[in-house]
């Protein structure tokens, strides 16, 4: 167990002094308070746009917002977020590959299986941190201008939302195991992505993608029942361990 | 300490080890000398489980090494040619953190990390490896492969790259480690070998050849060279005339015993009363071994 602990703190260390922690501190920081402030900002916009969009004939009525307008945007901004994050941390095995720096770690007899899952928690946990900055910063903004009880299923929607993340991350570790390249590993996890994205569209099989659980306005709305969402969140479940279950073996096999 | 038996590793078509049998006995400093390609390397990581052999075993202090996650490795420390460390950790850092994942206790790792920053000569370095130069992180590396007091140090060519001041630093920390540690050190600086050495084995066609004890392995396999020193170009003459098979370089004659009978020549030099300044028997080197060995 220490030397599991021991590995998480190496990644802990490098994700702090590499400054990519900060970074993505900020990024998911920034999200938190674009949502409520766009929505806050959108009858201002509005208004000053009303004269130029009146000559194109274009009438402008006043707009009421609300806390869903804030939260439609954090719906929007997530996925920018995830996209930042795999970006910056896609390189998180490929790098080590690179560099040779894990020959070392592995000649003193640290256990492989433990590499992957210090980086599969490492990649949990700050994914985790930083979607609930971005949640909490969304969520006290939008109580403090609005009314949070207006947007339905929000607690269910916004969990979903998180555990899509962390299929993706999943995806992302076991890329990382069997490619070398952070090139390879990002293709390949968009390409699961996309894949997923397009049998959304076939509606016998819709509901039971992981890109359904991405339909977070629908259930604010109250437009979808959260029960709905069941098959595809107990699917996503699986798949994401799986992913993590199956990089182990696959990366007790690689040759380093 | 280190037995490997009948060892097989082909990559593709190539085959790098071919039948490999070799023994490193306890607290020897073995050379492992070859070309570069001869499967120096392939036979280290094999022995750290980092290569999977087609065939073949491999045992390091009589457990079996497995590919993949060998328990072998708890008795080994490893130095690679160019060791690549975590940029952004401190050396004691990151000895630290070799420290833990090895399952050393906090007191132990505070204590052999402080002992070896002092004997690498980086006990007062507080500064990130990244900005290390490459005879800094050569002894890092040492440091960090005998964190663990191994029972096996494997050392891949640790002095290649390094000026003069900074191998002879490197030799040092090896031969001081033997006391407690086997030492296996590949290299192709056979000067490193014949420094520092007790045991040495070549590796040619995927064999070892000429494996042993140094001084064993040169009375075993040398072959009996002899030098002639003169001024007088006469005596150079005449015994070029009559010893062809001699070689004459800057005024000194030499010859293999096995091309001129030693006695054949003193036996001359006497009934024509050549003048010479020195006849002497040179010792084999590992270089004229090597070359010998190559050769064949």
């Amino acid at each position: 167990m220490k030397t599991l602990f021991s590995f998480i703190k190496k990644e802990f260390t490098e994700q702090v002094r590499s400054g990519k922690l900060w970074l993505l501190f900020i990024i998911f920081i920034l999200f938190g308070i674009m949502n409520p402030a766009i929505a806050k900002l959108t009858p201002w916009l509005l208004e000053t746009l009303s004269d130029s969009l009146a000559e194109s004939g274009m009438t402008v009525t006043s707009v009421t917002v609300t806390a869903l307008d804030s939260w439609v945007q954090f719906f929007k901004n997530i996925p920018m977020g995830l996209i930042v994050f795999i970006i910056l941390e896609s390189s998180i095995f490929t790098k080590e590959y690179a560099s040779g720096t894990l020959l070392l770690s592995l000649t003193k007899g640290l256990e492989r299986y433990k590499v992957v899952v210090s980086k599969a928690f490492v990649l949990s946990a700050l994914w985790t941190v930083y979607y609930v900055i971005c949640f909490g910063i969304t969520y006290l903004y939008s109580a403090y201008f609005w009314d949070n009880s207006v947007a339905q299923n929000l607690v269910f929607s916004v969990v979903i939302r998180w555990l899509f993340g962390m299929f993706v991350i999943s995806l992302t570790v076991l890329f990382s195991v069997v490619f070398k390249t952070n090139t390879s590993v990002l293709a390949a996890v968009g390409g699961c992505v996309a894949v997923s994205y397009l049998a959304g569209f076939l509606p016998k099989i819709k509901s039971f993608v992981p890109t359904y659980l991405t339909d977070g306005n629908s259930l604010i709305y109250g437009l979808s029942e959260s029960g709905n969402y069941t098959v595809s969140l107990i699917i996503t479940l699986l798949l994401t361990v799986a992913c993590v279950c199956i990089s182990i073996p696959l990366f007790n096999k690689k040759q380093l | 300490m280190l037995r490997i038996t009948d060892l097989y590793k082909s990559f593709g078509n190539v085959r790098v080890l071919d039948g490999l049998d070799l023994h490193v006995p306890e607290h020897s400093i073995f050379g492992f000398i070859g070309k570069n390609g001869s499967g120096k390397t392939t036979t280290m990581k094999t022995v750290l489980g980092l290569l999977k052999a087609d065939s073949g075993t491999v045992e390091v202090a009589g457990e079996k090494v497995v590919y993949g996650n060998s328990p072998t490795n708890r008795h080994v420390g490893y130095l690679p040619d160019v060791p690549e460390f975590y940029s952004f950790m401190t050396a004691p850092e990151y000895l630290r953190f070799c420290g833990e994942i090895t399952g050393m206790t906090n007191t132990d790792i505070k204590k052999r990390s402080g002992e070896l920053l002092e004997l690498v000569g980086l006990s007062g370095e507080r500064h990130r490896i990244g900005g290390f130069s490459r005879g800094m992180k050569q002894r890092l590396g040492i440091a960090q492969a005998l964190i663990n007091s191994p029972r096996l140090l494997i050392c891949d060519e640790p002095t290649s790259a390094l000026d003069p001041v900074g191998r002879k630093e490197i030799l040092d920390i090896l031969t001081s480690a033997r006391e407690k540690t086997t030492v296996i050190f590949s290299t192709h600086i056979l000067s490193d070998v014949e420094r520092i050495c007790t045991d040495v084995a070549f590796l040619k066609d995927g064999k070892a050849e000429l494996q042993g004890n140094i001084s064993d392995v040169k009375s075993r396999y040398g072959i009996d060279e002899y030098s002639i020193e003169t001024d007088c170009g006469d005596t150079v003459r005449a015994l070029l005339e009559r010893f062809p098979a001699m070689t004459h370089i800057r005024g000194k004659l030499s010859f293999r015993e096995s091309d001129v009978c030693v006695f054949d020549v003193l036996a001359y030099i006497s009934e024509k009363r050549l003048p010479t300044a020195k006849i002497e028997r040179c010792e084999p080197t590992l270089e004229s071994l090597f070359m010998e060995a190559e050769s064949k």
